[in-house]
């Protein structure tokens, strides 16, 4: 099979990164960008999709500036949304602990820890806006671990040699959010944003070459409704659901994402996905997702393997000698500590040699015996009581008697949709947040830094950028009646009633879970050409079969979850080729994306001469191939070295 | 009428009260009064075992301080507050799941146990007719609200009737010992509706209330007890 | 480990918010003890839409216990037996073979049912717009170790702070009190430095706004805590309620 793609090799890309030393790009950026004056800032209406992190800041900070926001989400309320599921921290350069962070180095670990595919001045804002995260959470009453003496406490990620990461137990997420989503509902309060709860958006409208509005499905009626502003806002989080089996929730999805692209908008680095190393294992085929056992569990817990393959002995009867901690033996400077892509695919090389652990032999341990010895049960209860809680009610195993057992899962998403340093994207007027769009975190997202990217880009980045577009850019009146927002409801109405109309033998989880194995088999934890063409073509099939043999219950004027499913699935379907296509048109390996034609000692092996830049795919139509264009991406402060954890 | 109602919640304090917080506070602080108050009724009728003079005596000095009537009036402030908000918090109640569950089961631990808190309305309803009950008899069928103590009454002698009553003995034994069971409850929830529930505390409290309510029950129904199916 | 289970469902359907609902029963067989309780569901969505019956809408997201969106009376308990427990994390083993499962949605009439087992938990959200928050826009904050929070208050907050938000406190009242879920975010910032600008306005404004709702009032059954997901005790509704009462006396008229 020949690649999909054809490579237009130019760049039509305008990054919009400030010139300059990287430390003043911003607050020069800043600058230049136009304002709108306090009392016209009234005059402006800003659709916010989506209320995780991103969303939920953005869309409080907006209205707190004056702006109409509108705030969607297909939950029932804010404060659903799946940020809340983030366990460990977040990551901010405070330097609180005295132990040599800054700025700089924060930026710099992040750089590396992307394994250099990602954006210099998007991470390095990334970075100086960290401060500030923590200080505006804490003013929110997020209660953060504090220290005896009162002060903010801190522990330590993967990939990185100092304390920086904040936390409120095993549930920084949910603190985080519910900050967030608290100021999101002041602004509700007080009439400046107007939520629309249980939306799901399906299209995005242009006019005039200008994203104007979206159209959205109300769940509950079933009705297909609009609405129009000046600015559209995605922050609708990541597609990691497209390997079926993943730690994102159920509702996760990469249709919005999907429907912007179709539109206009380039995703960028779809292949870049993050497979993180500490999950619960799959235990049988009614599995319907899998769960996260937060990093920072790797700061006491210990992983190993028996150094015998097929070693069925129970944990704690193994003796040391026996045992291997592979991480620590391999990595002596880091330790269990390393980032999340060199875990995992560490953990699939021993499972692959046969040291793998439990039933299905897809497992190694990660054991806290020692650290109780050492810390007592109270402390560790204190610093992961949550995260027990849960292991015990999902395996009915008690991990402070048995070492937990963990296998690698589909977490985050570092692709997403392509954005300039304003977070705009190639459709104008049109800016994605959050885990929705790609910038910074590379091949690979360093623990809690997730959050400190959806905060930034909420908080603190997109409230300017937008001011910009809005000042500069040709904005006339435009209403929901307009013929472009009547065509794009009519589409979206035909949609529905086609998955609805197809009456086939297949329900839509069927399909999604087929076509999760396909990505997870093929795409996943390591990939290969050959088996990167079988899956485009898998796909393909599948997707076919998909359109004339789905079969969805129901009717369109009501809630209807089979229904919201087919289609999220439906995109996934069209989605996931174009991942398999950025995956085998990257001939490289690099943080998550690890080609096994491209090793050196089962590391990554770059290819900075061929591949140090962002793949940024075109749509051109059903079944038609997309078009690479590529962003080169250059190192100026941290230079482009082999990235290693071993020292 | 909603003029009325507009105009009286343009005051703070009956704005508070109106809302059930409010309405629970002031819930918890009358019922807490009224402990006050049982405990001194108990105290006082429970001198009939030390004889019927003792007794007559103590209702004497009781009727003869001119405070009485203010004493008395309070405590119909309290009980008619009370009673009026227990009404109003349960049909707010009810109202609150017009659809029930097909069945529905505790999640408390300690299982099978009846809890007094599940049938507050119920036993506050039964208490309310035997406290009707029990003024008619005691307050009104013999002291005629007359302020000034008569010397030629004898309260013993009429207690003892109505405690012989083949009819009134079961009643106030029931009576006493339903009242019983309801402030088991009622004492320690008054401390939490006003606010004090504290790990330290709390724990005492509840054992207490339980203590409480067995006391009160008890010892009120002691004297029915006593002096009609114990026969003396 | 794993065996298999043989069950009777009885689970509520209702086509619409204005529908009449009533109690359906099904068969489902070969289940495994190691599935959670909505895979269970799903396995049976699965078999229905093969039968060409409308799969029973729940609703679920996260699965792992964070998300607050599943709920379920399940045998007249919310969310199922286990404690501390959200419906997703409530595993089939906790089951026996040929046992029969009631299945209801939460019932309360701030929380109306849209269909089946889904609910209307919106007026949450109205509760906190009024009040669940620090007035703080971006830009204002300190530096985050400017007003040190001494620990145990920290761990106080957080222990309020946990809510999910699913709605299980109501659920399982005899009165439909929500006063668990307004208890625990008005504690949260009673006991924070940052919360007590607005501390006298939030505890009447979030009252006021949970009696609009239409949800009961609390009689210390504490049911709310023996159900709540996230281990939430009744200290913060007796906290609301000195903060109430504080509020009365010192607040505006």
């Amino acid at each position: 099979m020949s690649l999909n793609a054809e490579q237009t090799g130019s760049s039509d890309l305008v990054s919009r990164v400030p010139s300059g030393p990287v430390a003043e790009m911003w607050d020069k950026h800043k600058f230049d960008l136009k304002l709108i004056a306090p009392t016209n800032k009234r005059k402006f209406t800003i659709i916010v999709v989506g209320t995780g992190l991103a969303g939920a800041s953005a869309a409080a900070s907006l209205a707190e500036q004056g702006y109409n926001v509108h705030a969607v989400t297909i939950h029932d309320s804010p404060r659903r949304a799946h940020s809340i599921a983030a366990q460990g921290g977040i990551n901010a350069a405070k330097n609180y602990q005295n132990d040599g962070d800054s700025i700089h180095r924060l930026f710099y670990d992040t750089v590396k820890g992307g394994d250099f595919r990602s954006r210099e001045a998007n991470v390095y804002r990334l970075a100086q806006c960290s401060t500030s995260i923590i200080d505006q959470c804490v003013a929110q009453g997020v209660p953060f671990a504090r220290e005896y003496g009162g002060t903010l406490a801190n522990r330590t990620f993967g990939g990185v040699q100092v304390s920086r990461t904040f936390y409120a137990r095993g549930q920084t997420g949910q603190q985080l959010l519910l900050g967030a989503y608290g100021s999101l509902m002041r602004q509700v309060g007080l009439g400046k944003v107007t939520l629309h709860s249980r939306r799901e958006m399906l299209d995005v409208v242009t006019v005039d070459g200008v994203c104007r509005g979206i159209v959205m499905r109300n769940l509950v009626t079933g009705a297909i409704e609009s609405l129009a502003g000046h600015a559209v806002l995605l922050c609708t989080g990541g597609y990691g659901n497209a390997y079926y089996l993943s730690t994102n929730a159920k509702g996760c999805n990469v249709t919005a994402a999907w429907r912007a692209h179709r539109r206009g908008a380039y995703f960028a680095n779809p292949c870049f996905t993050q497979i993180h190393p500490t999950c619960i294992p799959v235990t049988g085929d009614h599995q319907s997702k899998l769960t996260l056992m937060s990093e920072s569990l790797r700061n006491d817990g210990r992983v190993w393997v028996p150094k015998t393959p097929g070693d069925k002995r129970a944990p704690n009867t193994i003796p040391e000698a026996d045992r291997d901690y592979y991480l620590e033996n391999k990595y002596k400077g880091f330790g269990n500590m390393v980032p999340r892509d060199v875990a995992s695919r560490n953990a699939k090389q021993q499972c692959d040699a046969g040291r793998g652990v439990g039933t299905s032999g897809k497992a190694v341990y990660l054991d806290f015996a020692e650290a109780i010895k050492r810390l007592g049960q109270k402390t560790i209860e204190e610093k992961y009581g949550n995260l027990f809680h849960m292991y015990h009610k999902i395996t009915d195993e008690d991990p402070y008697q048995v070492p937990m057992r963990i296998y690698p899962a589909i977490h985050y998403t570092m692709g997403g949709l392509w954005v300039d340093y304003n977070l705009q994207s190639t459709l104008k007027g049109l800016f994605v947040l959050g885990e929705a769009n790609f910038s910074d975190h590379g091949a690979n997202r360093l623990g809690a830094s997730a959050l400190m990217q959806g905060l930034a880009d909420g908080y603190f980045v997109v409230p300017y950028t937008v001011a910009d577009h809005l000042a500069t850019s040709k904005l006339p009146p435009v209403t929901t009646d307009s013929r472009e927002f009547k065509a794009a409801v009519e589409e979206a109405s035909f949609r529905t009633k086609q998955l609805l109309g197809i009456q086939g033998r297949r329900s839509a989880d069927s399909f999604h879970r087929e076509l999760g194995h396909t990505m997870w088999d093929y795409c996943g934890m390591s990939r290969n050409a050959a088996g990167l063409e079988k899956a485009i073509g898998k796909i393909r099939e599948l997707r076919a079969e998909f359109w004339t043999n789905v079969k969805v219950l129901g009717h369109d004027h009501e809630l209807n979850q089979n229904l919201e499913y087919a289609g999220r699935v439906a995109d996934f379907l069209e989605f996931g080729e174009l991942l398999a296509t950025d995956a085998l048109t990257r001939n490289e390996s690099c943080g998550g994306h690890f080609r096994e034609e491209f090793q050196e000692d089962g590391e990554a092996l770059r290819d900075d001469a061929n591949f140090c830049h962002v793949a940024a795919w075109q749509f051109q139509g059903d079944n038609k191939p997309s078009v690479l264009h590529k962003e080169p991406l250059t190192f100026d402060e941290v230079h482009l070295t082999k990235r290693s954890y071993r020292e | 009428m909603n003029w009325v109602r507009q105009t009286l919640l343009r005051n703070w304090l009956v704005r508070a009260i109106s809302t059930t917080i409010g309405q629970k506070l002031v819930m918890g602080a009358t019922g807490l009064l009224l402990c006050g108050f049982l405990v001194a009724h108990l105290a006082g009728n429970l001198l009939i075992f030390q004889g019927t003079e003792h007794y007559n005596r103590y209702a004497k000095m009781l009727h003869e301080n001119e405070l009485l009537p203010v004493a008395e009036a309070g405590l119909l402030v309290l009980f008619v507050l009370h009673i009026l908000l227990s009404f109003t918090t349960a049909s707010a109640n009810t109202a609150a799941r017009p659809i029930g569950y097909y069945g529905k089961h505790s999640k408390l631990s300690g299982g099978t146990f009846v809890h007094a808190h599940n049938y507050m309305f119920l036993t506050g309803v039964l208490v309310l007719g035997f406290t009707l009950l029990h003024l008619s008899d005691m307050r009104f069928a013999h002291l005629n609200l007359r302020l000034k103590y008569d010397s030629t009454l004898d309260p013993a002698a009429h207690a003892l009737h109505v405690l012989h009553d083949p009819i009134s003995a079961p009643v106030y034994l029931l009576g006493s010992l339903v009242l019983g069971f309801h402030v088991s409850h009622g004492f320690q929830s008054a401390f939490k509706s006003l606010g004090l529930n504290h790990p330290k505390y709390t724990p005492f409290l509840s054992k207490l209330s339980i203590l409480f309510g067995i006391a009160i029950g008890l010892g009120f129904a002691s004297m029915p007890f006593w002096y009609y199916f114990a026969g003396h | 480990m794993s065996a298999m289970l043989d069950l009777t469902l009885k689970i509520w359907r209702q086509d619409g918010p204005k529908t009449r609902g009533a109690f359906k029963t099904y068969h489902l067989k070969g289940i495994s003890t190691e599935m959670s309780f909505l895979e269970m569901l799903d396995i049976l969505n699965e078999q229905l839409i093969q039968l060409g019956e409308e799969p029973v809408a729940f609703d679920h997201d996260c699965r792992e216990g964070i998300c607050g969106m599943c709920s379920l009376m399940i045998n007249g308990q919310a969310h199922g037996p286990e404690t501390k427990t959200t419906t997703c994390q409530l595993h089939m083993r906790r089951f026996h073979n040929h046992d029969t499962i009631v299945i209801e949605p939460w019932r309360a009439r701030a929380f109306p049912v849209i269909r089946d087992l889904v609910v209307d938990r919106t007026a949450f959200d109205r509760i906190q717009a009024v009040g669940g928050f620090v007035s703080i826009n971006v830009g204002n904050a300190p530096d985050g170790n400017s007003v040190p929070v001494p620990k145990v208050n920290a761990d106080k907050a957080l222990d309020a702070a946990v809510c999910i938000g699913c709605g299980a406190c109501v659920a399982a009242c005899k009165n439909a009190s929500a006063t668990l879920f307004v208890g625990a975010k008005v504690s949260q910032f009673a006991l924070l430095p940052q919360g007590q600008a607005e501390r006298v306005q939030r505890v009447q404004k979030m009252v006021a706004q949970m009696d609009k709702e239409g949800f009961g009032s609390c009689t210390n059954t504490s049911e709310c805590e023996a159900a709540c997901p996230a281990g939430i005790s009744v200290e913060m509704i007796s906290r609301m309620n000195l903060e109430f009462l504080k509020a009365t006396v010192v607040g505006a008229t």
